[in-house]
C-alpha cells in the first residue's frame, strides 16, 4: 500500500495535536513553523483549560458546558460538534494530566479546578497562570518523542506561502519559505493540516505573539479557501496597554476573587489603595450580580467601554480600569497567579498584590477563520483541514475563556485521524502528480520576492501596517458603526494600493525579516477586509459583534455563519444556516438574577 | 561504570567524578596529614625531626607514595589542566559571588599543582627523602622560597576549601539552596584553617617561631 | 515643547554566519515604557544610523513579548536576558546590544538555539505515555509535588543559562543548566520517573551534569527564577547513585 505523507503548519497546541494523532496512526508527518514550536503563541494562554469533570460536587456537566459556550457564543457555533468538544473535553484534561502538565492539584492529589467567565462552576483546570505554556510544553514533548523515533520531522523557521494545488484545484502539499537562506520550496504532502492560529498583527497592537498575523489563512483564502465569521473578533477586557503589544492579563485574576473597578469620582487623583469602599464603582458585580467580574469577555468590554468613554470614569482620566487582586492572600496570588503577576510587575515596575492593575481591554482572539465541515475538520478544498484558533467552527460570536485550548486540542484530535484517513483513501497520491505543478507555484511565489526585492517606492511597510491597526482597533473592535466600517474598507483598499509602491529597507538575501513581512503585511491585508466587509454586511448585535445602530441580536436575518470567498481578485459573501437542532436560541442576558 | 543495555558513554563522567574524589581522597585527607605532621615545626626542632624521620622510615614507603600521593595528584593536577582549560571564565561579566570562586579555583589549581611539583621535587626528591628542619629552614631563608611556599599554601588552602563545597554540591549531598550555603561555609571554614596551620608552619620555621615549645618543657 | 529625549544604542551587526562583525550606533526619540523590542521596531522603520548611514534594519527574534516564549534572548549590556522585559529607562546608555555568543549568529542578534532542542531529544526529556487514545486519569500528585514541578516547568529555553556558564564554551560539550533541569523535572513526575534510569544515563553521557562546574551564574541569569543549581545537584545525586549503585550491583 501506498504510504501517504501529511504536512501540518503551525506548531501551537492543535498543530502539535494534530501532528501527535498522525505520527501514532503510523503515518509521516512534516511539521512546519516559524518559530521553534516550543515558542508558538499558545505559551501565553494563562488561565487554564474547560472541562465539566465536576470535581466539586456543583453538579456540572459536558451538557451544561456545551450550553454555557454555545449561550456565550450568542447561539452561532453550529452546535453538534461543540457538544462533542464539551464531551471529550474531560478525556482531554486526563490525557494532559498523564503527559505531565503539573495542573495544580487539591488536597488530595486529585486535579484542581477555577471559575472562569461565562460560567457558574468551576470548570477551568489550571497550572498556575501559565497553563497554555504547559500544555504546549507537554504536547511538545512528545512530538519531541516521534521526533527522536523519526516519525515526525519538523522544519522550524520555516514560513508557509501557499498551498500546492493541482488542476483540479486539490492541494498536494505547500510552498513554504526558509528564513534564513530565504529559500523557497515546495513539499508534496496528500494532506496539510492548517493551525496557523491567531490574527492579532491585523490590530496593530493585540495580547497576541509577533508571529500572530494570520498571514497563512488569508494565504489559503486567496487561494480558494473559504473564511467564516471573520468580523467576530474577541477584545480581552483585561490587558497591560504597551508600545510594543498589549500584554495579557488572565481571566482567572478574576475567577480566583479579583475585581474590577473605578473611582466613582471622575478623575479621582487619590491613590487606589486610599479610597474607601463606598466610594469605588464595582460596576460588573453592580450590573451583573450573579456573574459579577466573570460575566463573557464581550459583556465585560462593553461595560469598562462605557464605563469609561460615556460615564468617563477611567482611571485619572484616561481609559483603564482597575483589575484588583490586592485584597487577596499572598499565599494563593503565588500559587495560582504568579506567572500573570510577575508580568505586571515586570513590565510596570508596580507590584500587584499590593496595588490594584491598571488594565483596558485589547483585541485579543479571532471567533472567526477558515470554514471547516462539520464534523472533520476538512476546508472546502480538498486535502487542506484547520484546527485551532484559525479555523471557525467552536466560539460563536464570543469564545467563553478557558474554551480555547480545548477546541484547540480537540480540533487537533479531529484533523490528524481525518487527514490520515482523507489521505490513505486518494486514488492518487502526490507523488503521481506531475512535477510541473509544483514547479509553477514555486516560481510564482519566488517571483513575489523578486518583485518585491527589486521595486522601488516611497511606502514603508511598517507604516502601512501601523495605519492598518489604529483603523482596525479604532473602528473593527467593541463598537462597531456602518459609515465607519465602510470608511475602514476604503482606508484598506487605498493601503493595498499603497502596497504596491512599497520599498523594502532591506534587499540582502539572508534572514530578511523585512521581505518576509511584507509578504505577510499583503496577506494583513486582505483578511483585514475580510473581517471589515463581513462586519461591514452583519446589520445586528451579537456576542462580540456590537452595533449601536442595530444594537439586538436578530435572529430572523442574520442566524446565519459568514463565509467570505475570494473570486478573482474580490471578496464575495455567502450565507450558510446555522446548526441550532440542540439548543433553541434563547435571549443572552446576563443582567438578570 | 556503564549502566547495562546501553550505548551512551560514561567515560567521561567517570574521570570527572574520580577527579573530585580524588581531590578529597587521598589528597586532601594527605594534605591534612602534612599538614599535622609539619606542626611539629611549632613544637621543637627535636620533635619534627623525630616524626619525619618516623615517617621517613615507614614499611612499603615508596609504593605507599606512589599510589595515595604521586599518582593521585598526577592525576587530579593532569586532569585539572585539561578542564582548567576546558572552562572559560567570564568573572568580568558576571562579577558574582560564585563565579569568583569558579575562577579561583581554577588558577589556585594551576599554582597549587605547579607549587606542590616544586616542592615535592626539593623536599622529597633533592633530600633523597630524607628533608630535615634544617632542610626547610634553610630553604624558606631565601626570601623567593619563603613567598613561594605562602603563595603555594594559600591557594592549596583555597582549593581544597572551595573543592569540598564543590564536592558536596556536585555530588548531591548538599542539594538545596539551604545546604549548599552550609556546605560553603563548611568550605571557608576548612581553607581558612589550612591557610592558619599552614602560614603558622612557614613562619614558624622562618622566624624560629614555636609557640608550643613548652609541651617540652619539664614540670615545674 | 519640552526638548526631545533620546536614546542612544549601540548593535553589534553580523550580516551572516561567515561574515565578519561590526558596530553600528543608533539615536531614538525615547517614550515612556520603551523596551528594547521598541527600539529595533524603531530602527526598522526608520533603518538610519546616528551619523546619517541608512542601514537595514536589524534582525532579530521576538515572539509573544511577554517573557514567556523565550525567543527574545539577547546580550544588552552585557548582560544576557530577554529583550521585551528589558526596560530602556532601567539601562545604562548607550545601550549595548549583542547576539548571545555560545549560539551560532544567524545574523544580526538572531541566533540559533537549536541545539538546546537536540539535547532535549538525548536526555528523553517527555513524559512517555502508551498512546492518546483513552486511558483514564492521570497519577495523583501530592499539591506539594505539582508545587515542586511546576516552577521547573516554567523553564522558557531562552538559553540565557547557557550563555552565561564558563562551562558552555566551544572547547566543550556541556549541555547546560536549562537540560537538566528538564532531567528532573521528568524524573519527578510519578510515570515519568518509571523511565529516570535511561534519563540519568543520558545525562552522565557526553557533555552531562558532570561538565557542571558549579559557577552558579546559571541560576542567577534565569529569567523564570528556577532554581537550577538544586536542580544539577538533585540530579548529580540521583545520577552518582544510580552509577555507584549501576557498578556495584549492576
Amino acid at each position: 500500500m501506498r504510504q501517504p505523507k501529511i504536512i501540518v503548519v503551525g506548531g501551537g497546541l492543535a498543530g502539535l495535536m494534530a501532528t501527535i494523532k498522525v505520527a501514532e496512526a503510523g503515518v509521516p508527518v512534516e511539521l512546519f513553523s516559524i518559530v521553534p514550536v516550543r515558542r508558538s503563541h499558545s505559551v501565553c494562554a494563562q488561565g487554564g483549560i474547560n472541562a465539566a469533570k465536576n470535581t466539586k460536587g456543583e453538579g456540572d456537566s459536558t451538557w451544561k458546558h456545551f450550553d454555557d459556550t454555545i449561550y456565550g457564543g450568542d447561539f452561532l457555533a453550529n452546535q453538534p460538534l461543540v457538544k462533542a468538544m464539551c464531551e471529550a473535553a474531560p478525556a482531554i484534561i486526563d490525557l494532559l494530566d498523564r503527559m505531565g502538565v503539573p495542573f495544580n492539584r487539591t488536597p488530595e492529589g486529585l486535579l484542581d479546578f477555577r471559575r472562569f467567565g461565562g460560567t457558574l462552576y468551576h470548570r477551568t483546570a489550571f497550572a498556575g497562570a501559565t497553563t497554555g505554556q504547559q500544555m504546549l510544553y507537554a504536547l511538545d514533548e512528545q512530538v519531541r518523542r516521534f521526533e527522536a523515533e523519526g516519525k515526525v520531522r519538523k522544519y522550524e523557521g520555516w514560513t508557509f506561502l501557499s498551498a500546492v494545488l493541482d488542476e483540479q484545484g486539490i492541494c498536494r502539499g505547500i510552498c513554504a519559505m526558509d528564513l534564513k537562506s530565504m529559500q523557497v520550496r515546495t513539499f508534496p504532502a496528500d494532506a496539510a493540516i492548517f493551525c496557523t492560529g491567531g490574527i492579532g498583527a491585523i490590530f496593530g497592537r493585540s495580547t497576541n505573539s509577533v508571529v500572530c498575523t494570520g498571514s497563512a489563512q488569508s494565504a489559503l483564502f486567496q487561494q480558494g479557501v473559504h473564511y467564516a465569521n471573520g468580523e467576530f473578533i474577541q477584545v480581552h477586557p483585561t490587558a497591560i496597554p504597551g508600545e510594543d503589544k498589549f500584554r495579557l492579563m488572565s481571566e482567572s485574576a478574576r475567577g480566583e476573587g479579583g475585581r474590577v473597578w473605578v473611582p466613582r469620582q471622575p478623575g479621582d487623583p487619590r491613590p487606589p489603595k486610599s479610597i474607601p469602599e463606598n466610594e469605588r464603582f464595582y460596576f460588573l458585580e453592580e450590573w451583573y450580580p450573579k456573574y459579577g467580574n466573570l460575566v463573557p469577555r464581550d459583556v465585560a468590554v462593553r461595560a469598562i467601554h462605557k464605563v469609561v468613554f460615556e460615564l468617563k470614569l477611567g482611571v485619572e482620566g484616561q481609559p483603564a480600569v482597575y483589575l484588583d487582586v490586592s485584597h487577596l492572600p499572598r499565599e494563593l496570588l503565588d500559587r495560582k497567579l504568579e506567572g500573570i503577576l510577575e508580568i505586571y510587575e515586570k513590565f510596570l515596575g508596580v507590584d500587584p498584590r499590593e496595588q490594584p492593575m491598571k488594565v483596558f481591554p485589547a483585541m485579543h482572539y479571532t471567533m472567526g477563520g477558515l470554514w471547516i465541515d462539520d464534523e472533520n475538520q476538512a476546508t472546502n478544498v480538498p486535502g487542506i483541514y484547520a484546527a485551532g484558533e484559525c479555523d471557525y467552527h467552536y466560539h460563536g460570536a464570543n469564545r467563553l475563556g478557558a474554551n480555547s485550548l480545548v477546541s484547540c486540542i480537540f480540533g487537533g484530535m479531529l484533523a490528524g485521524p481525518a487527514a490520515v484517513r482523507y489521505a490513505r483513501n486518494l486514488e492518487r497520491g502526490a507523488d503521481a502528480v506531475p512535477a510541473s505543478v509544483f514547479e509553477r507555484e514555486q516560481r510564482r511565489q519566488e517571483e513575489i520576492n523578486e518583485r518585491l526585492l527589486r521595486q522601488e517606492g516611497n511606502e514603508n511597510p511598517i507604516a502601512i501596517w501601523k495605519e492598518m491597526g489604529q483603523w482596525m482597533t479604532e473602528h473593527v473592535t467593541v463598537v462597531r458603526y456602518n459609515k465607519n466600517l465602510e470608511r475602514t474598507d476604503q482606508k484598506l483598499q487605498e493601503l493595498l494600493e499603497r502596497y504596491r509602491r512599497i520599498n523594502l529597507s532591506d534587499r540582502t538575501k539572508w534572514s530578511n525579516q523585512t521581505l518576509n513581512f511584507a509578504r505577510e503585511l499583503y496577506n494583513m491585508l486582505i483578511l483585514a477586509r475580510v473581517i471589515t466587509l463581513g462586519a461591514l454586511r452583519r446589520n445586528e448585535s451579537r456576542g462580540a459583534h456590537y452595533k449601536p445602530e442595530f444594537p439586538e441580536r436578530d435572529d430572523q436575518n442574520w442566524l446565519k455563519t459568514t463565509r467570505a470567498i475570494y473570486d478573482c481578485g474580490n471578496i464575495r459573501f455567502e450565507y450558510d444556516p446555522v446548526d441550532v437542532s440542540l439548543i433553541p436560541p434563547r435571549p443572552r442576558r446576563y443582567d438578570v438574577k | 561504570m556503564t549502566a547495562s543495555g546501553t550505548s551512551t558513554s560514561h567515560r567521561e563522567y567517570f574521570w570527572r567524578k574520580l577527579h573530585s574524589f580524588t581531590g578529597i581522597f587521598p589528597i586532601g585527607a594527605f594534605l591534612a596529614e602534612h599538614f599535622w605532621s609539619n606542626s611539629y615545626a611549632l613544637v621543637s626542632v627535636e620533635k619534627y625531626n623525630e616524626v619525619s624521620r618516623g615517617l621517613q622510615t615507614i614499611p612499603w614507603r615508596v609504593p605507599l607514595e606512589a599510589l595515595l600521593i604521586w599518582l593521585p595528584i598526577l592525576f587530579h593536577g593532569g586532569y585539572g589542566v585539561y578542564l582548567w582549560w576546558k572552562g572559560k571564565s567570564n568573572v568580568l561579566d558576571y562579577p558574582w559571588m560564585a563565579n569568583w570562586m569558579y575562577t579561583l579555583q581554577r588558577w589556585t589549581g594551576l599554582v597549587a599543582f605547579v607549587f606542590i611539583g616544586w616542592h615535592v621535587y626539593t623536599e622529597r626528591f633533592l633530600t633523597q627523602g630524607k628533608s630535615t628542619y634544617a632542610d626547610v629552614e634553610r630553604a624558606l631563608s631565601d626570601p623567593l622560597y619563603f613567598w613561594l611556599y605562602i603563595v603555594g599554601i594559600v591557594a592549596t588552602s583555597f582549593h581544597l576549601g572551595n573543592g569540598i563545597w564543590n564536592f558536596l554540591c556536585k555530588w548531591g549531598i548538599a542539594t538545596s539552596a539551604r545546604a549548599q550555603r552550609g556546605a560553603a561555609w563548611f568550605g571557608a571554614l576548612v581553607g581558612v584553617t589550612f591557610t592558619a596551620v599552614g602560614l603558622a608552619i612557614v613562619l614558624g620555621v622562618r622566624f624560629d617561631w614555636k609557640p608550643f615549645e613548652f609541651y617540652t618543657l619539664p614540670r615545674q | 515643547m519640552a526638548e526631545k529625549k533620546t536614546v542612544l544604542v549601540r548593535i553589534k551587526r553580523q550580516l551572516a554566519p561567515d561574515q565578519k562583525p561590526y558596530w553600528e550606533e543608533f539615536e531614538l526619540t525615547w517614550r515612556p515604557f520603551m523596551n528594547v523590542i521598541i527600539l529595533l521596531r524603531d530602527i526598522a522603520e526608520r533603518p538610519v544610523t546616528r551619523e546619517g548611514k541608512v542601514t537595514t534594519p536589524v534582525a532579530f527574534d521576538a515572539n509573544c513579548l511577554e517573557e514567556v516564549c523565550g525567543a527574545c534572548a539577547m546580550r544588552i549590556n552585557g548582560k544576557a536576558r530577554q529583550a521585551c522585559s528589558a526596560l530602556v529607562d532601567q539601562l545604562e546608555q548607550p545601550i549595548r546590544l549583542e547576539p548571545l555568543t555560545k549560539f551560532p549568529v544567524v545574523r544580526d542578534l538572531f541566533v540559533d538555539r537549536s541545539r538546546m532542542f537536540e539535547n532535549l531529544k538525548r536526555m528523553k526529556a517527555w513524559v512517555p505515555i502508551d498512546g492518546t487514545y483513552h486511558l483514564g486519569e492521570g497519577p495523583r500528585i501530592a499539591p506539594e509535588v505539582q508545587q515542586r514541578a511546576y516552577p521547573l516547568s516554567r523553564c522558557i529555553t531562552c538559553g540565557n543559562c547557557l550563555e552565561v556558564c564558563p562551562q558552555v564554551n566551544e572547547r566543550s560539550d556541556f549541555v547546560g543548566a536549562a537540560i537538566i533541569n528538564q532531567v528532573r523535572l521528568f524524573n519527578l513526575h510519578p510515570t515519568g520517573a518509571m523511565h529516570k534510569r535511561e534519563r540519568l544515563d543520558a545525562v552522565m553521557g557526553p557533555g552531562g551534569v558532570h561538565d557542571c562546574a558549579n559557577a552558579q551564574n546559571c541560576v542567577k541569569a534565569c529569567p523564570k527564577g528556577i532554581p537550577l543549581v538544586e536542580s544539577i545537584s538533585e540530579v548529580n545525586r540521583d545520577a552518582i547513585r544510580q552509577a555507584i549503585f549501576g557498578w556495584l550491583f549492576g
